[in-house]
């Protein structure tokens, strides 16, 4: 498949900090990639610089497989994106806004008014924008990204401000965007739950590290049962089963397994009990892809 | 050429050119009461000379607080809505949008001089002015006017463009506008680096008292030469500085 967006080693540096540290990231053609890290993990930071916004301190951006310094022009002309917070003309109203956006695309009519449908906002064009509720400006900010219909789409915090309606809306629509109009999405969000319905690449962000790329489903397969085995007393049981061939890890008050069969469950237990140690609870534990994504990103803090 | 059409699109809604007009009326109606009055007292008075040297006097206060407003509002709506970085996106280069927004400015301006020009000529008429309309003079007045306001625009966008809070740039019009109608009675070389006293000292007619008697004195041409020289060199500089400045901030 086609890479349309790499990056090489690209790291940022305010000050002694660096806010993005060597950062490999690749998307390819079709792709809905979802770009995930807590908040000032440095997504932001990253997206500008794929952008051109920010000058990476170090590091190489490749776009369209050409690279992005020597052909900006080119390759921004077929970018769509949406940064941060939505970027308006609070005095002009809906329609002007995409007006100014068509002028500097140099975009026929026709696509205002399909980029209007499409964000549902044909009703409230004429008004200014300025009175405009978050979630209107959200739509707009999109409207406006989507303007040229460009081979990439890069959405920072897309649904930032919307409403539950507003989330799925933007959610069906961005998954339809792949297959209408062949474009490929590059999305970022702190809230995996987002991603996870719509993504099919997922590359997480911590600290300015990448901590894990690649699909979603081979993020999805980390997601292994572990069996939970309480025991009266933990430290011989242990022993005993490390005798016996299983591989039990302590953990608080009591022993987890990994990629353990049914059958083997059992010879667990059987073996505790014969040789008398009382096993008080045997649960099966999953994984869910929120426990994941904490793992990854370590502590438990906000998302 | 098509960035210069997107400003003053942007325009829109923003009633730039209403509040310009309203401003110029404040000024040109005060002017005008003032020579009016003057020459009701002294008939000498009604010629050319008195009511130019009125309104230049007047513009060293009107002037620089018009521009920084002017230019304030053009510029401003770039930081309100975040739109830098919307506008960089779309290929669109500082330089290029600096120099728009510069050209917009200088237009504005520009009609409001030749706004003044016409009410100058006009109210001469109705007075019955002696002498007939001097061309030469009024000519004069407008480039040096248009001059000063120029350099001034190329100030005030530096500031409105660098610094996000208008209400800094706003008070350095108001400063300006201070200077400007002081500034007759500045030292020499003060006046000389403080670009809002040029309202006075490019104007063609320059008051002075002989005898307990104030007399207009048209100023000669070749005199101020080498001064307006200096002063779009000046400009020139300003405007680079800034540009190149706020080219390179970070969005």
């Amino acid at each position: 498949m086609n890479q349309i967006v790499s990056t090489h080693g690209l790291s940022k540096r305010y000050g002694d900090t660096y806010r993005v540290k060597d950062v490999n990231l690749s998307v390819n053609e079709g792709d809905i990639y979802g770009f995930l890290g807590p908040n000032g993990a440095g997504k932001s930071t990253t997206l500008k610089m794929i952008l051109g916004l920010t000058r990476p301190t170090d590091g190489k951006v490749t776009v369209f497989g050409k690279n992005f310094g020597a052909n900006r022009r080119l390759i921004l002309s077929q970018i769509g994106s949406l940064i941060e917070s939505p970027s308006y003309y609070g005095h002009l109203t809906g329609f002007e806004n995409m007006r100014v956006i068509q002028k500097l695309r140099d975009v026929p009519d026709k696509n205002v008014t399909e980029a209007f449908k499409i964000v549902r906002l044909e009703n409230q064009k004429d008004k200014r924008v300025g009175q405009y509720s978050l979630g209107m400006k959200q739509r707009l900010g999109i409207a406006m990204a989507i303007l040229s219909f460009p081979k990439l789409l890069i959405l920072d915090e897309p649904t930032n401000g919307l409403d539950p309606a507003g989330i799925g809306e933007i959610r069906e629509l961005i998954k339809s965007l792949p297959q209408r109009y062949e474009m490929t999405v590059l999305i970022s969000s702190h809230l995996l739950s987002e991603i996870e319905q719509m993504a099919t690449s997922v590359g997480i962000i911590n600290d300015g590290m990448m901590m894990f790329q690649g699909s979603m489903t081979a993020l999805k397969n980390k997601n292994r049962p572990t069996i939970m085995v309480k025991t009266q007393n933990n430290k011989l049981a242990q022993k005993l089963l490390l005798a016996k061939g299983f591989s039990p890890q302590q953990n608080e008050d009591a022993l987890l397994f990994e990629n353990l069969t049914d059958h083997q469950t059992a010879a667990v237990n059987r073996s505790l009990v014969e040789a008398n140690i009382d096993v008080m609870r045997i649960e099966e534990h999953k994984k869910n892809l929120e426990r994941i994504f904490l793992d990854i990103t370590g502590k438990e803090r906000s998302l | 050429m098509k960035a210069v059409r997107l400003e003053l699109y942007k325009l829109r809604h923003k009633h730039l050119f209403f509040m310009v007009i309203l401003i110029l009326l404040v000024e040109i109606g005060w002017a005008f009461m003032a020579t009016s009055m003057s020459i009701s007292r002294n008939p000498d008075n009604a010629g050319w000379e008195s009511l130019i040297a009125m309104l230049s006097a007047m513009n060293g206060l009107f002037l620089p607080i018009l521009t920084a407003i002017c230019v304030s509002r053009i510029c401003d709506m770039e930081h309100k809505g975040n739109t830098w970085k919307l506008l960089l996106t779309v290929s669109v280069r500082r330089s290029s949008l600096y120099a728009a927004k510069y050209a917009v400015a200088s237009i504005v301006m520009l009609v409001a001089c030749l706004l003044q020009v016409i009410a100058i000529t006009t109210f001469g008429i109705m007075n019955g002015f002696e002498q007939p309309v001097t061309l030469f003079l009024l000519a004069r007045f407008i480039i040096g006017t248009a001059l000063t306001t120029m350099i001034i625009i190329a100030l005030q966008q530096w500031v409105s463009m660098a610094v996000k809070n208008q209400a800094f740039a706003l008070s350095i019009g108001m400063i300006g506008g201070f200077i400007g109608m002081a500034a007759d009675l500045l030292p020499t070389g003060v006046r000389r680096i403080l670009v809002w006293s040029y309202y006075t000292g490019l104007s063609p007619i320059t008051q002075s008292y002989t005898s307990e008697k104030m007399q207009f004195i048209v100023r000669d041409m070749s005199s101020l030469l080498p001064m307006m020289m200096v002063l779009i060199g000046a400009g020139i500089g300003i405007y680079l500085v800034g540009s190149i400045h706020v080219s390179r901030q970070e969005v």
